[in-house]
């Protein structure tokens, strides 16, 4: 319906002067039949009339005439004001051939003969119809049909109204309102239309090819003025209504145009199809795209990760496999376990101030009191110019049960991460090996490992269990147990009492141990022993949004550090999942409630069949109770990871295109597409292969200088990171002269190998993925400008994302010195093999550097262009 | 014929500079050599370097180097390699065959990109035949392809059969059916598949023989090369039998190709298929894969008989995706053959695509397959998903490639069409 609301003057003549043809025609026919009966002499409606005794052979013509005639001239308004937008619409939507011959044909002799058969043999009556509402009414019915596809139900005063039923509320209005109407009359009209837009009477209309070829032989289009082409929809035959193919219609529409050959028949839609997808392809608006694609992308996958905290996309966490058992057992240690703590206590706390060997003395002569095999391990280490050497002790309590095959491990490091004493880790984990070996249930071997700190010493155990140290540095186990199936780490170095267990499950590089294992921590400790549990150094948890995305976040940060966190750490990487259990707070549990969980733990862990392997190795902990798994998190990394992909493809397929027109000499044809330009690959490879090569540099220099140099040798090397990429870009310009495409095509291989390592790097560590990928997305936007005032403002910005500065800006914000944060990566590479300095150093840098040089490109043409200017 | 020209000093630039890069990583980067000795990537079962060893230990204790299932390669490379003073002991001198092998395949390399046989074969010439790389660029490019390099320092044994054909493409364009035949015998008898490139290879003899001595029947030609290489053939195997004493050599190299009993995973799209096979299927499918990878053989041999040059490099690409037991040194062997094509370069399509394919695969692979064994997190699907990109990679390089030469002669045929836009279908 046209739209009423703006009606006016100027509107209605606009509206009149656009009618097409076939419209026109029938409003001027309509007007002369009304005009022939003011005349006397022939009753003209009385000779078209549709009456249905009359009807026979000869007289069939009544069934094509009666729409024409009209009663008297207010009827005739009233058909025309109803018919005319309605008619129109039609004429334009399916041309003006097609609408001629259905208007004169089916549209007005089915009506009639469903009329006049129904009137005649059904009724009994003789009723005269005339009038063109029966078009109206067949129009209205095809319109509902149409609008219930789209819209099927219409909701008034809580009554659902099925949409097609709209024209025959306005037949019964007319019926009643309207003297002398014939309502049955308008009835039939009513049901043709409905069967017109249900598909039925597709076959009715006349050939497209037909009326194609009749409208190219006349060439109709170029004599009749308002003329609707049959053509304007190929697609709008009967039943197969546009609303009905939404989507192949405007695309028909946009290929057609131009096309050089014709399709005949249905299926040519799929032709058509391809043929506008190639014509899209060409078109220059899709280069200008990716810049948005991509930026999209970045920005979908940030909010992504923000609604991760929420309820709909965080999962409660459970445990998956059955064997665990968490909290299922009643355990034991108590009571009279707490005199024999006290009593190491005592010990221990002798041995503050001993050398490493003298503790081992010492503690290897109370385990082996136990009645144990112990054996000792020395390792030395050198990273940042200091030597990380010890002696591992570590005894087996055989499984009473088992054969030597499974074995558990239980350790505790002297000194924590922050260089506290494990002042009542250590007689905890005697205490509870002595009890331990009381009793007969161990079906696995269990490991007490005390080594004198916790990063190196673990590392150089596990390292040797697997027989993949390196022996100059690190000697072999004399003693060894079964494959491990699991390890709890004690970190207990505050005095007095605690009040919740801080589980700390971090691995090396971001791996992290086995959910279910987490999840029985939580299960007995919580669950069992009534002791609150904490994540990520968060002591107090609400579990609103705000403190589950701190946890995620914080999880995230460490996971992409990749530093080692804990004793427990080092295991991770042999695919033995491990924590460490902190114990926290001011409150009244005492060191046997931590003992009954790690019991518990290791009861549940004794359980196992196998390996754990059920549940998820790749999650994000939000709550100690909620957590998201990788499918769920995963699209960010790879959105952003993509951004970079998409950019490189499109700055790929822009070098590849002229540039402008003064810069190709050739004059193409307009039909031909410009074939792509030859691309010279040399300098562009060279360039990104050099930068990339460079990264070597400040690996080689940050993992090897001694601690002392530390800070000095970052500081020269973010001034000269500042200085880097004028001097290379400089370098760039005097030798070679590179042109934009090169530039393009340096920045397209950069960010290009930017995403092949991020999108590789995300399913291995995910948050490393993810900062650096959001931290280098500018990268992907900046683009060579002509202004020296655009270049600088862009390097400008681009510094403060540089990694060096971005080093500088975390360290400032989380208060940590700088030098130990160089020093502990340093530790990481060359202890746990942390790879994390790779990727800053060699994947996150060099493409910063080549965007850089990118950004101060200047290219051979735009100085010229300079030159002419100035 | 840039290389020909060229000084000495100039020839001598890329050996020298990739024998000393092979050099500096094998005696700097001690581990590194173990380490891709190791990678399914690069070791297959019948080209590993591990394996070799121990038929190589086997031999030397006089027991048959077949026994126990682990070596499936050619028997002659136990003595060649006990003349060779032990590698345990004196590593150099194995790392120096290896690098001698590389440059000698470097060589003949450049002997096909200088004879311009690429651009313009007996019977075809390129409009654009001008536009192209020389030797020197192309061996530059085989030996500094990472794939080479990796290939090289994890010393697989397929570097001899690469460069066996090599040289028998060398030999053929050269006009020198006999070495050709010869040299193509060797690379048969040590990997078996490159039996079937001796259709093109014959016809390439034959098209580019010296015309002093040449032989107008091109059966006789071909009867003539056929039991050339049959002899040759024969004659390794006597000696074969000779070295190792008994004829089960044929069964533990060329019937494990053939039947693919060992199943270790490779970049190749056999392995895991097997591994899911119902037994009593395995002999239908084991016909279907060989009789797929050879069936390439007549019809490209035929489609593009002006070209056989092209045949055979096409051919080396469809075996480094489909073979049993391919590895990156099969994908070397093709990459390598690749820049011969500069002249066709401008009408491939999907350049770009195939590189970040390829390379996209290249990272992904080894992450997966940490996933997979070491991390335990991941399973073999990943792998083998990613396998499977690489041979869609690869595939697609070969398709684009036989899309521009094709192209390049039809324009010849129909030079009113030259720049527009067709479909191939």
């Amino acid at each position: 319906m046209p739209n009423v609301r703006g009606f006016g003057i100027p509107r209605a003549g606009s509206y009149i002067n656009r009618l097409p043809l076939f419209t026109r025609g029938v409003l001027a026919a309509i007007v002369l039949f009304e005009a022939l009966c003011l005349q006397r002499w022939w009753d003209v409606r009385a000779w078209g009339a549709l009456v249905p005794e009359e009807i026979e052979f000869a007289t069939l013509y009544r069934t094509n005439t009666y729409p024409f005639i009209h009663l008297n001239v207010f009827h005739l308004v009233f058909n025309l004001l109803a018919l005319t937008p309605m008619v129109e619409r039609f004429e334009n939507e399916y041309g003006t051939l097609t609408s001629l011959a259905l208007f004169l044909g089916p549209f007005s002799t089915f009506p009639a003969f469903l009329y006049v058969g129904m009137e005649k043999w059904v009724f009994g009556l003789n009723t005269a119809v005339m009038g063109a509402s029966i078009w109206f009414f067949l129009l209205a019915g095809i319109e509902a049909i149409r609008t219930y596809r789209a819209n099927p139900r219409l909701v008034i005063a809580g009554q659902s109204i099925p949409t097609w039923t709209t024209p025959l509320a306005i037949l019964l209005a007319i019926a009643v309102l309207v003297p002398s109407s014939s309502g049955f009359g308008h009835l039939c009209g009513l049901v043709v239309g409905y069967m017109c837009g249900l598909g039925y009477l597709k076959y009715l209309a006349p050939p497209e090819w037909a009326l194609r070829w009749i409208e190219k032989k006349l060439n109709l289009l170029g004599r009749l003025p308002h003329y609707v082409s049959v053509d304007q929809k190929t697609y709008g035959r009967f039943g197969v209504l546009p609303l009905s193919n939404l989507t192949p219609a405007p695309v028909v529409s946009a290929g057609l145009v131009g096309m050089p050959y014709e399709f005949i028949g249905s299926d040519s839609w799929l032709i058509l199809v391809i043929a506008s997808a190639l014509r899209l392809r060409r078109d220059p608006r899709i280069l200008k795209l990716p810049p948005y694609l991509s930026l999209l992308c970045v920005l979908v996958g940030v909010a992504w990760l923000f609604l991760l905290p929420l309820n709909e996309y965080s999962r409660r966490t459970y445990i998956s496999e059955n064997a665990l058992l968490p909290g299922q057992v009643h355990t034991y240690f108590s009571g009279s376990d707490q005199n024999v703590f006290r009593a190491y206590k005592h010990e221990v706390d002798a041995l503050v101030g001993k050398t490493n060997t003298e503790r081992n003395d010492k503690l290897e002569s109370i385990v082996k009191g136990f009645g144990l095999k112990t054996a000792r391990q020395n390792f030395t280490y050198q990273a940042a110019g200091h030597f990380y050497s010890g002696e591992n002790l570590y005894a087996i309590l055989q499984a009473p049960r088992g054969d030597a095959t499974e074995a558990i491990v239980l350790v505790a490091a002297w000194e924590n991460v922050k260089h506290e004493i494990n002042r009542k880790g250590i007689p905890l984990a005697l205490t509870l090996l002595r009890y331990f070996k009381r009793w007969s249930l161990w079906s696995k071997d269990i490991i007490l490992l005390l080594t004198p700190d916790s990063i190196a010493g673990p590392q150089a155990w596990v390292d040797a269990y697997h027989d993949a140290h390196d022996p100059f540095r690190v000697s072999s186990l004399p003693l060894k147990s079964g494959l491990l199936q699991g390890a709890i780490a004690i970190d207990y170095a505050q005095e007095g009492r605690f009040e919740s267990v801080h589980i700390v499950y971090d691995g090396v590089n971001g791996q992290l141990p086995n959910l279910d294992l987490i999840n029985s921590v939580v299960n007995i400790a919580g669950g069992q022993m009534g002791i609150g549990v904490a994540l990520q150094e968060m002591w107090r948890h609400n579990d609103g949004y705000k403190d589950r995305l701190r946890t995620m976040l914080r999880g995230m940060l460490k996971q992409g550090l990749g530093l080692p966190s804990g004793p427990h750490s080092s295991f991770i990487p042999y695919h033995v999942d491990a924590v460490t259990l902190q114990p926290f707070g001011d409150g009244w549990q005492d060191e046997m409630a931590i003992g009954r969980v790690i019991e518990g733990t290791f009861r549940s862990l004794n359980n196992l069949l196998e390996h754990l392997h059920q549940s998820f190795f790749f999650y994000l902990l939000m709550h100690r109770e909620r957590f998201v798994s990788i499918g769920t998190y995963l699209p960010s990394a790879m959105l952003v990871a993509a951004n970079f992909t998409i950019m490189a493809i499109a700055l790929w397929v822009k070098s590849g295109q002229p540039e402008d027109e003064s810069a190709t000499s050739t004059v193409r044809t307009d039909t031909i597409p410009a074939p792509a330009v030859e691309r010279d690959l040399f300098l562009p490879l060279g360039v990104v292969t050099f930068i990339q090569s460079l990264s070597i540099v400040p690996l080689y220099l940050f993992n090897h200088a001694p601690e002392s140099m530390l800070t000095p040798l970052f500081a020269t090397f973010t001034l000269l990171n500042i200085l880097l990429p004028p001097l290379l870009s400089h370098l760039l310009t005097q030798s070679s002269a590179p042109t934009l495409q090169q530039y393009h095509l340096i920045k397209s291989f950069s960010l290009l190998l930017l995403g092949m390592f991020l999108s590789s790097l995300a399913t291995l560590n995910f948050s490393l993925a993810l900062i650096v990928g959001v931290l280098a997305s500018p990268l992907s936007l900046v683009r060579p400008s002509r202004s020296s005032a655009t270049r600088a403002v862009t390097t400008l910005l681009l510094n403060p994302i540089s990694p060096p500065a971005v080093l500088l800006a975390a360290a400032a914000y989380w208060g940590t010195d700088l030098t130990s944060v160089l020093r502990e990566a340093a530790v990481g590479w060359h202890v746990c093999g942390t790879y994390s300095p790779v990727v800053v150093w060699c994947v996150w840098w060099p493409a910063w550097l080549a965007g850089s040089v990118v950004v101060l490109g200047r290219t051979a043409d735009g100085d010229e262009g300079k030159v002419k200017t100035a | 014929m840039d290389g020909a020209k060229a000084t000495p000093g100039r020839t001598a630039g890329p050996y020298v500079s990739a024998a000393v890069l092979r050099l500096a990583i094998l005696t700097l980067l001690p581990g590194l050599p173990d380490l891709l000795t190791g990678r399914v990537e690069i070791s297959t079962p019948v080209t590993s370097f591990k394996r070799l060893q121990e038929g190589l230990f086997l031999y030397n204790h006089n027991v048959s180097p077949y026994d126990g299932g682990v070596y499936h390669q050619a028997p002659l490379f136990l003595p060649l390699f006990s003349l060779l003073p032990s590698f345990s002991s004196f590593p150099i001198f194995t790392y120096l065959l290896y690098i001698a092998v590389d440059l000698l395949s470097a060589n003949a390399l450049w002997r096909i990109a200088d004879s311009g046989e690429a651009g313009s074969s007996a019977l075809f010439s390129s409009p654009r035949r001008e536009k192209r790389w020389s030797g020197f660029v192309i061996a530059a490019l085989f030996l500094f392809n990472p794939f080479t390099v990796a290939t090289c320092i994890g010393r697989s044994t397929s570097v001899f059969t690469t460069c066996a054909i090599l040289h028998a493409i060398a030999k053929a364009v050269s006009g020198a059916p006999f070495g050709a035949m010869v040299a193509l015998s060797f690379a048969s008898y040590l990997s078996m598949y490159p039996l079937l490139l001796l259709p093109p290879l014959i016809l390439l003899c034959y098209d580019r023989q010296r015309s002093e001595r040449a032989t107008k029947s091109g059966l006789k030609f071909a009867a003539t090369c056929l039991s050339l290489v049959a002899g040759v053939l024969a004659v390794l195997f006597q000696m074969s039998y000779l070295v190792t004493g008994s004829w089960e050599f044929l069964r533990s190299t060329y019937g494990v190709q053939l039947t693919l009993s060992d199943l270790t995973p490779n970049v190749g799209l056999w392995w895991y298929f097997f591994i899911e096979m119902f037994d009593s299927f395995r002999s239908f499918f084991l016909a279907v894969f060989w009789l797929h990878l050879s069936s390439y053989v007549g019809g490209l041999t035929v489609r593009i008989r002006r070209q056989p040059l092209v045949v055979l490099t096409l051919l080396l690409g469809i075996f480094a995706i489909f073979k049993p037991y391919p590895s990156i040194s099969d994908t070397s062997l093709f990459l390598a053959m690749v820049p011969l094509y500069r002249h066709v370069f401008p009408l491939m399509r999907h350049t770009f695509v195939i590189a970040a394919v390829i390379m996209y695969a290249t990272f992904l692979g080894p992450a997966f397959y940490h996933l997979w064994i070491y991390a335990g997190s991941g399973n073999a699907n990943f792998f083998y998903a990613i396998t499977l990109v690489w041979g869609l990679g690869q595939s697609l390089l070969v398709c684009d490639l036989m899309f521009a030469v094709l192209r390049d002669e039809w324009e010849v045929e129909r030079p009113e069409m030259v720049g527009k836009e067709i479909r191939q279908i």
